[in-house]
């Protein structure tokens, strides 16, 4: 299974030009018209969409919860819970919770006895430490006796779901899967349950499996290590800069009972949106949500993040030393979504690295051959709260990461120099109207746009009216945006180098 | 308000599957435990896809869905790299690549990059080890000139000379990047260890294989490939047939059909040797996470076994969470993120069975050899009824996906005409898992499931781990060839 953990990394460089408004565009009539919003009385936005094609819809869940809600000491928090989501309920994924529970808070006090002994450091008790983990293991041994494994999934392959997920961003936590339509009941039932009701079992197994997760993500990945620095780099203040899969030493110290109030704090339903498109009648799914997760009371609103990144003095570079070839990025500080700089940095990005005739790509990859890739990210690591915009480049032997960045320079000063061409930004608009026409190709694709956009920018219409802003974005407005932001003093940059050879052994006296 | 969508326009409903067989019962009862609801079985109607020989050999498959505004081209091209001289390995792959970017009789590469970006068009093409396969997806109003481009990169690709030199130079920096990623490493070896290392299935590219390939080589190795009764394509999306036909007619119809020699694949020797036995090979990588591969060749994809292998590996390892190998090794045991099985069916050479995981080094000992026993268990003893249950029901469940859009449906014909499968492939992959039993697994288990005789591959830091692997069997350290 492929846990997607930096789906928003990833995702949003393809989610720049999600616009296209149905009703302007000849493309896609009546698109905007066939969504349908609803919101509870406990705050849980519904979103939906009727689309008939075949007797299947997909569901897609997503919380405004991620890496952004946590600090030093809980980094890993939020995508930890998400792997607990899948272990089930007070009533699924269990044979008796009455008698679970006071072996799992048995389990908790044992954890938490070897955190705190542990802590002591060279006067940590080892004998004591010896016998916390023999009860502990015995203790864990007796818990995974009330467990039904992976009931909350049976449930659902056992109805025909396919591509059950989640992942977990800086910004959202998104769970999704997608199912015979008529089965939707069976969703609702167990989706409302966990949200209302998840029981954290196998929590500690889990942690290592969270552990192989990062060795395998961060830890043994050359790309891996060099953007977990990067960010690190980039942001002294704001949790942007903290590891969404967590510190090992945080994910090792991890509570559950820290773990569990994160879940009170910002898992209520009015955190959550849920977008449903398919073979659906949307008077019955209403109705349906009304049931299930219309009886989950509302929970106080989470608390807002506090922290704003203070202005960098001055450029920050940082080297990864990793026995790797080397890779490169360079970041610039930019505005969060609701900024009006924040749709012209969307149209940099198309302009610099969408397709092989993009500024970036022709110059680095096609004439002077100095990479193999190159890539941006306008959102980076995180959408909502002021970020990144990002360059990526793979340089090509003999060249260096130095001459990439070089020329990544040049290319940028052309911007702050020349107007762009009209060609340019008409091709940028043919290529976001398209891609607003394929996106109803795939219900899970649709599903996850409309829950993106409501959760990132509060109105899931942006979806469309991104697309109109853009269309506004003038030369004048690129010219003007590359020479405020695209400065030294602005710059992160981050490079993979081999480690410097080991100096040699000393001779033996 | 929302626009009611009219149904699809499929004139053909030909076929009705009755797709559920456990939940019989419609009920629509309050909401109660989501254990005991029952619904109606999930029908679908799956259209009739038109099947058009044109008079030079090219295969036309069509099935027009009118949901959007757009047209999608697809093509499958009877070719792959496991064609190409064993000197020139990366041949074919490159020979894709620049019928893509190095420009056309009419147009030159740049021209055309240009034009399709403008219009927001897609062609891509690809040449892999056993087909060759090209698409065009474009909005329809500029379909037209999207076909004429296309038609022309698969008949009279340029190869312009830079192109080649840029796709050359990609494919070694490729190559020599090749070291930092242990899965790659992990995948490319197992192939050598399974198919033989000179083996067309087995070998892998080098700088010396790359940099010996010329123009000449890429258009002779497209001449030799490329005609219209090599051809299969399948058309989807916004569009009238007679207009399609005969657009598509224009656009291939006076492309002369040539024979088209493929020679047969030499038989695989390496592994499936009478006298085969267990192998454990190690190859040394200073990472702290041991990629672990264990497997064997397997049965074809027309093999009257293979139904019933493909349901007993989703019991194994192919379904996630519920698996034993995910319920096990990772939940239960914490011992990975990453684990789990597949069976690749063979079509031109033989099937490939593996079972694969990612743990630290010092659990590496104890992954393998659960992995193993689940591997062996299913030899010893039936699969639970509850087990056998859950893996029909999620198969025939599911079974709707695969006729989730058209352009699903069409790939489908298309791959099957390519293999030479029955078109009604899937439909007896179905009745087959209605009929499976636990008898019929355990045979098929002891029959084609052999922990006795499994490649297994560890890279990792084997000095991590916590009791050597011998105890599986005589080690052979691997080394890292340069560019390996």
């Amino acid at each position: 299974m492929a846990r997607r953990l930096f789906i928003v990394l990833i995702g949003l460089a393809l989610l720049t030009g999600p616009a296209a408004a149905a009703d302007r565009s000849a493309n896609a009539p009546g698109l905007e018209e066939r969504v349908v919003e609803h919101r509870l009385a406990n705050g849980l936005t519904l979103l939906l969409m009727e689309r008939h094609q075949a007797p299947i819809v997909a569901v897609n869940l997503t919380y405004k919860v991620g890496g952004v809600h946590e600090h030093n000491g809980i980094t890993g928090v939020a995508h930890l819970y998400e792997h607990m989501a899948f272990k089930g309920s007070r009533t699924i994924g269990v044979t008796d919770a009455a008698r679970e529970k006071p072996v799992l808070d048995e389990l908790d006090r044992l954890a938490e006895a070897i955190t705190a002994e542990k802590a002591r450091g060279p006067a940590a008790d080892r004998t004591r430490l010896a016998a916390l983990r023999t009860q502990f293991a015995e203790t864990e041994a007796a818990a995974a006796g009330f467990v039904v494994p992976a009931e909350l999934a049976t449930l659902y392959q056992r109805h025909g779901g396919v591509g059950l997920n989640a992942t977990t961003g800086k910004d959202l936590t998104r769970y999704f899967l997608s199912f015979p339509s008529n089965r939707l009941p069976l969703w609702a039932a167990v989706e409302s349950d966990r949200m209302a009701n998840g029981v954290l079992r196998e929590f500690y197994k889990e942690k290592n499996v969270v552990l192989e997760e990062r060795r395998q993500r961060t830890d043994n990945s050359p790309n891996g290590r060099l953007h977990e620095a990067f960010s690190s780099a980039a942001f002294q203040a704001h949790p942007y800069g903290l590891p969404v899969i967590g510190w090992p030493s945080d994910l090792d110290g991890l509570s559950k009972a820290r773990t569990e109030a994160f879940f009170q704090t910002y898992y209520g339903p009015a955190n959550a949106v849920l977008a449903i498109v398919g073979d659906i009648n949307q008077k019955d799914v209403i109705a349906l949500v009304e049931q299930t997760f219309g009886r989950i009371p509302a929970r106080p609103p989470s608390p807002p993040v506090l922290t704003t990144e203070p202005s960098s003095a001055g450029e920050r570079r940082v080297e990864v030393e990793y026995a790797a070839e080397p890779q490169i990025l360079i970041g610039f500080h930019k505005p969060g979504t609701g900024h009006p700089d924040d749709e012209i940095f969307d149209v940099i990005d198309s302009l610099l690295s969408e397709g092989r005739t993009s500024r970036l790509h022709k110059r680095l990859v096609q004439d002077k051959q100095l990479a193999t890739g190159i890539s941006a990210f306008s959102n980076y690591p995180g959408a909502q709260y002021p970020n990144l915009f990002v360059l990526g480049a793979t340089p090509r032997a003999p060249h260096t990461a130095a001459e990439v960045e070089q020329a990544v320079y040049e290319e940028l000063d052309r911007l702050k120099k020349e107007p762009v061409t009209p060609r340019e930004l008409e091709k940028i608009l043919n290529q976001i109207d398209a891609a607003q026409v394929r996106a109803l190709r795939s219900n899970s694709g649709m599903a996850s746009r409309l829950g993106y956009f409501q959760a990132i920018s509060g109105d899931w219409r942006e979806t469309f009216t991104r697309r109109d802003r853009i269309a506004k974005v003038s030369p004048e407005d690129i010219r003007r945006v590359a020479a405020h932001y695209f400065t030294k003093s602005n710059r992160v940059v981050a490079t993979l180098v081999k480690p410097t050879s080991p100096t040699a052994p000393e001779a033996k006296p | 308000m929302i626009t009611k969508r009219k149904p699809l326009p499929y004139i053909f409903f030909i076929l009705a599957w009755v797709l559920s067989v456990s939940s019989v019962f419609a009920q629509t009862a309050p909401l109660g435990d989501p254990r005991t609801m029952k619904f109606d079985p999930v029908t679908i109607t799956v259209p009739e896809v038109e099947r058009v020989v044109l008079e030079n050999g090219l295969i036309v498959y069509l099935l027009p869905d009118r949901e959007l505004p757009l047209v999608t081209v697809s093509a499958m091209i009877r070719t792959g790299s496991i064609y190409e001289p064993a000197d020139k390995v990366g041949l074919a792959g490159l020979t894709g690549t620049v019928m893509r970017t190095g420009g056309t009789a009419r147009l030159a590469g740049d021209q055309v990059d240009d034009e399709l970006e403008f219009l927001a068009a897609n062609i891509s093409m690809g040449i892999g080890g056993e087909s060759g396969s090209a698409s065009l997806d474009i909005l329809k109003k500029d379909f037209p000139r999207g076909l004429a481009i296309f038609a022309d990169m698969l008949r009279a690709p340029a190869f312009e000379p830079a192109k080649v030199e840029q796709a050359k130079r990609q494919a070694l920096e490729a190559i020599r990047r090749r070291p930092d990623s242990p899965g790659g490493i992990t995948a490319r070896e197992f192939r050598k260890l399974l198919f033989g290392a000179d083996h067309p299935l087995g070998r892998e590219s080098t700088a010396d294989t790359v940099s010996r390939i010329t123009r000449d080589d890429l258009t002779a190795f497209h001449r030799q490939f490329f005609a219209p009764n090599s051809l299969i394509l399948g058309v989807t999306g916004d569009f009238e047939k007679p207009a399609m036909l005969d657009a598509l007619r224009k656009a291939f119809g006076d492309w002369p059909p040539q024979p088209v020699a493929l020679p047969a694949l030499p038989p695989v020797t390496a592994s499936s040797g009478p006298a085969a036995t267990r192998s454990v090979n190690v190859l040394r990588r200073d990472i702290s996470q041991t990629h672990l591969r264990i497997g064997h060749l397997s049965v074809k994809e027309d093999d009257p076994d293979y139904f019933a292998l493909a349901l007993l590996e989703d019991i194994l390892g192919g379904n996630s969470f519920t698996s034993r190998l995910f319920r096990d090794v990772r939940s239960r045991q914490g011992l990975a993120y990453a684990v789990g099985s597949r069976i690749v069916p063979g079509n031109a050479g033989p099937g490939v069975f593996m079972m694969q995981a990612l743990t630290k080094g010092p659990s590496t000992h104890q992954a393998l050899a659960s992995m193993l026993d689940h591997m062996e268990r299913l030899r010893q003893e039936p699969v639970s009824p509850e087990e056998l249950q859950l893996a029909k029901d999620a198969f025939l469940n599911s079974f709707v996906f695969s006729f989730a859009d058209s352009g699903l449906i069409v790939g489908r014909l298309m791959g099957l005409e390519y293999h030479g499968l029955p078109k009604d492939f899937l439909q007896r992959f179905r009745d087959s898992v209605v009929r499976l039993t636990r008898e019929d697994l355990l045979r098929v288990a002891r029959q084609h499931l052999h922990p006795d005789r499994v490649i297994i591959l560890a890279v990792g830091k084997d000095t991590d781990f916590e009791k050597p692997l011998s105890t599986f069997g005589r080690i052979t350290v691997l080394t890292l060839k340069p560019g390996g």
